[in-house]
């Protein structure tokens, strides 16, 4: 019974296969093998593994975020708008018990920049030894590793994470990574990987140096080194975790062939990130200070030395007062935010206060409304005030 | 439940009301003449769009991959004309030469009479020649209020100039008489100079596209072809010339000739007592409070004005102190056009709450600024310290209102 049964399984999903490919597929029941002709190319689209052994092994989610704003600089109104911000898709396979395949394509600003923020091979040789390969989130901060749109809660990202480490930095690389748990309730984790790094777009975009401007060596290396990137973590109980991570190497492209055209030019990033939970009150923070070696030619339009810093309290209160909504819950949300893009130089710095209010109907669902103060300085020291107002909402599928 | 909500409800209700009614959490507009980059008033929507657009043209800072350089200074027009405003200090540029007894030679072969001091990776900036013996300092000067210099017609100017001092007053301005360049599309003869520190130039396109290709390295259909490096000759980058368009050069002209002058400030008692010893002592003999446009075939808000712009535009030798032996066009070494005071009430806050006076930004003092006149201005200044405190301060409260 249990024979003819899986049997039948079979041959639907054979059957079902058969309409999909348009193949010749035969089975025989007598013996309980199953036999299917050549596929038309293989290893060609018909014969990916995800077909011919679906097994449900791949699980498909993401998230989506959408935004009201409005914006005034000085007194002047400069846009109400809407935006779709972005929707992402994750993958998630498990190959095998140690082998597992992750990724997110990235929609954002409707269509108007499609990326792949991730995909990379997890094969775990030991929980405290976890090879990955492809392209990888670079554990630089806490925040460029855990940044999705439904965890915020406001809806505009740090600047410190954002405008020094170019959230989010993404690059082609391998390493590995573990945990270790020194005693009972604590733990200790590790990221480290050599990676492409970051290249001369640094110095050659029209803002002054900005580290977004070098992402993108997806094909290849711009210079004969990789640069390396690691964090480690150490979080005593559960309620506090805190994180240094590095990321340096040659930014430049600094030989052709066997000529040197330059000198090797080094870019290092250094952050500390905390996080902190007790009952309701959350309180997390990250500080990153970036070193560039610029060209002398260069010196006085592009910096050689950048900083910031972001603070964040978050209150949870409202539990259940809605009680359609049992797992609802309001957050109280207050962040300080610096930027110094020049740190040798007074100006050149964008400053933000924020504060909001969100609610969340279920934990992975956030109406998020948040106003925001912004000083930005220019080289020269002189002030522009901005304010923003946003009311968005982002989730997880 | 909704019971429960109201508090809930209220907080996010005064959370909107609170930010929506007050200027204090949405920022509040500057008042109207009170920065530099204001419209001049009585634009026509088609100049109005002509002004946005070469905001934004002035405003944008040129990436390598855009064209800046091969060598360059700076790489936006704002670097070193902070908010319409002055060059701080920290964007000054050099002009050079070789000036032996009068004769200058500003080293074209050798990278003059400007220097670019940064370059693009994988070359090397210019540098100042061992043998130059002229080195000039300049912060960028105000650019607000150019449409209205442009516009007050020569023969007004030479109104105003007295080259062999009939009147025996030691004041001896002259116009800065300069031929245009061969691409600029205006009369061949001399015109009266009345752009930059020496007035050199005497019509705002030639001003723009230079400072394009000086400042920026960015050519144009006016310059096409880029900046030569004295070691290396004309070098490229990687993008084809002309870099920019002959529109958006137009835009900025637009945009710099229809910059309005910030209005006064306050005038208190003290200020008017101010003027008038700035008119007893001399000093308006040469920043002449007002001078008249002609009328302009286009654009009204230029057309027959008064322009409070306190210079005569003319050159007059400020004494060694000042001087940096540069020549440039008729102006000698010695020699500077007299500076618009127009604005000097909000200089500092463009600059980040310093003044950085004169043609370097050399101090912040506006009785060190009178201190340094000299030659022409000799006398004048040494009225003006013999002057009593009271009238001291009235002067300088004057200037301050302007």
């Amino acid at each position: 019974m249990r024979l003819l049964r899986r049997v039948c399984i079979i041959r639907m999903l054979l059957a079902t296969l058969s309409v999909a490919s348009g193949q010749d597929v035969r089975v025989s029941s007598a013996d309980t093998t199953v036999r299917i002709q050549q596929p038309l190319v293989r290893g060609g689209y018909f014969d990916k593994p995800f077909i011919t052994r679906p097994f449900g092994r791949t699980a498909i989610g993401g998230y989506l975020e959408a935004i009201a704003r409005f914006e005034r600089t000085e007194g002047v109104t400069e846009a109400v708008s809407f935006e779709a911000r972005r929707f992402n898709v994750f993958t998630h396979s498990v190959l095998a018990e140690q082998l597992r395949v992750a990724a997110e394509l990235e929609f954002e600003h409707g269509t108007e920049e499609i990326k792949l923020e991730f995909a990379f091979l997890d094969f775990e040789i030991h929980p405290a030894l976890n090879f990955r390969g492809g392209i990888l989130l670079s554990p630089i901060g806490k925040f460029n590793l855990a940044h999705d749109s439904p965890l915020n809660n406001l809806t505009e990202r740090p600047l410190v994470s954002t405008q020094i480490i170019p959230t989010a930095l993404s690059e082609a690389g391998m390493g590995f990574y573990g945990a270790f748990y020194p005693s009972i309730g604590s733990r200790v984790t590790y990221e480290i990987y050599l990676v492409n790094g970051l290249h001369d777009g640094v110095v050659t975009n029209a803002e002054g140096t900005r580290l977004a401007e070098g992402r993108g060596l997806f094909e290849g290396d711009n210079n004969p080194l990789p640069s390396v990137v690691g964090r480690i973590a150490y979080s005593p109980s559960v309620a506090l975790e805190v994180g240094a991570s590095l990321h340096t190497g040659p930014y430049n492209r600094y030989k052709v062939d066997a000529f040197e055209i330059d000198e090797r030019r080094m870019l290092t990033m250094a952050a500390l990130d905390w996080e902190y939970r007790h009952d309701d009150i959350e309180l997390l923070g990250e500080y990153v200070i970036a070193g560039i070696d610029v060209p002398p030619a260069l010196h006085g339009v592009y910096a050689d030395r950048q900083r910031g810093i972001y603070a964040q309290l978050n209150y949870h209160l409202g539990r259940g007062w809605i009680s359609l909504l049992p797992r609802s819950k309001f957050t109280l949300v207050g962040r300080y935010d610096i930027a110094d893009f020049d740190a040798r130089l007074q100006g050149d710095a964008t400053q933000r206060v924020s504060v909001g209010l969100n609610f969340r109907p279920v934990e992975d669902t956030v109406f998020k409304l948040d106003y925001n103060y912004h000083w930005h300085w220019n080289r020269v020291n002189v002030v522009e005030r901005s304010v923003g107002i946003n009311l968005s909402v982002a989730s997880y599928f | 439940m909704l019971q429960r909500s109201y508090p809930l409800l209220f907080v996010i209700f005064l959370f909107v009301a609170g930010f929506v009614s007050c200027d204090t959490f949405l920022t509040k507009e500057p008042e109207l003449g009170e920065t530099f980059d204001q419209p001049l008033h009585g634009l026509t929507r088609a100049q109005q769009l002509a002004f946005a657009r070469g905001d934004e043209a002035f405003g944008k800072v040129f990436s390598i991959r855009e064209g800046l350089g091969p060598i360059f200074n700076q790489a936006s027009c704002e670097s070193c004309h902070s908010g319409d405003g002055k060059g701080h200090p920290r964007t000054n540029l050099i002009r050079f030469g070789r000036n032996v007894g009068g004769a200058f030679d500003p080293l074209y072969d050798e990278g003059g009479p400007q220097l670019q001091e940064r370059s693009i990776p994988g070359l090397v900036p210019e540098t100042i020649p061992a043998h130059a013996n002229a080195i000039s300092i300049r912060s960028g000067p105000v650019v607000f209020g150019l449409g209205l210099l442009e516009a007050i017609p020569d023969s007004v100017i030479l109104r105003h100039a007295d080259p062999t001092d009939r009147n025996n007053d030691g004041i001896s301005g002259r116009p800065n008489m300069v031929m245009p360049p061969d691409w600029l599309d205006v009369p061949r003869r001399p015109h009266v100079g009345r752009f930059g520190r020496k007035a050199s130039v005497a019509f705002l396109l030639q001003q723009v596209v230079n400072a394009y290709h000086q400042d920026m390295g960015i050519t144009s259909e006016f310059l096409p072809t880029e900046n030569p490096h004295p070691q290396y000759g004309t070098l490229g980058d990687d993008v084809p010339d002309p870099e920019i368009s002959r529109a958006t050069i137009e835009d900025v002209v637009a945009y710099l000739r229809l910059l309005a002058p910030p209005k006064r400030g306050p005038i208190t008692p003290q200020v008017e007592r101010g003027e008038r010893v700035f008119t007893q002592i001399g000093c308006a003999t040469c920043h002449v409070p007002s001078m008249k446009t002609g009328k302009h075939p286009t654009i009204v808000a230029l057309s027959e004005v008064e322009v409070p712009l306190y210079s005569d535009l003319l050159l007059h030798d400020m004494g060694p102190q000042l001087a940096d032996a540069v020549v440039e066009g008729e102006a000698s070494g010695s020699e500077w056009r007299t500076t618009p005071l127009w604005g000097l009430r909000l200089l500092a806050d463009h600059l980040g709450g310093t003044p950085f006076y004169l043609h370097d930004g050399r101090t912040s003092d506006l009785r060190e600024v009178i201190q340094f006149h000299g030659g022409e201005a000799a006398q004048t200044r040494l009225r003006f310290f013999a002057l009593s405190k009271e009238d001291q301060e009235a002067l300088l409260a004057f200037l301050l209102s302007l």
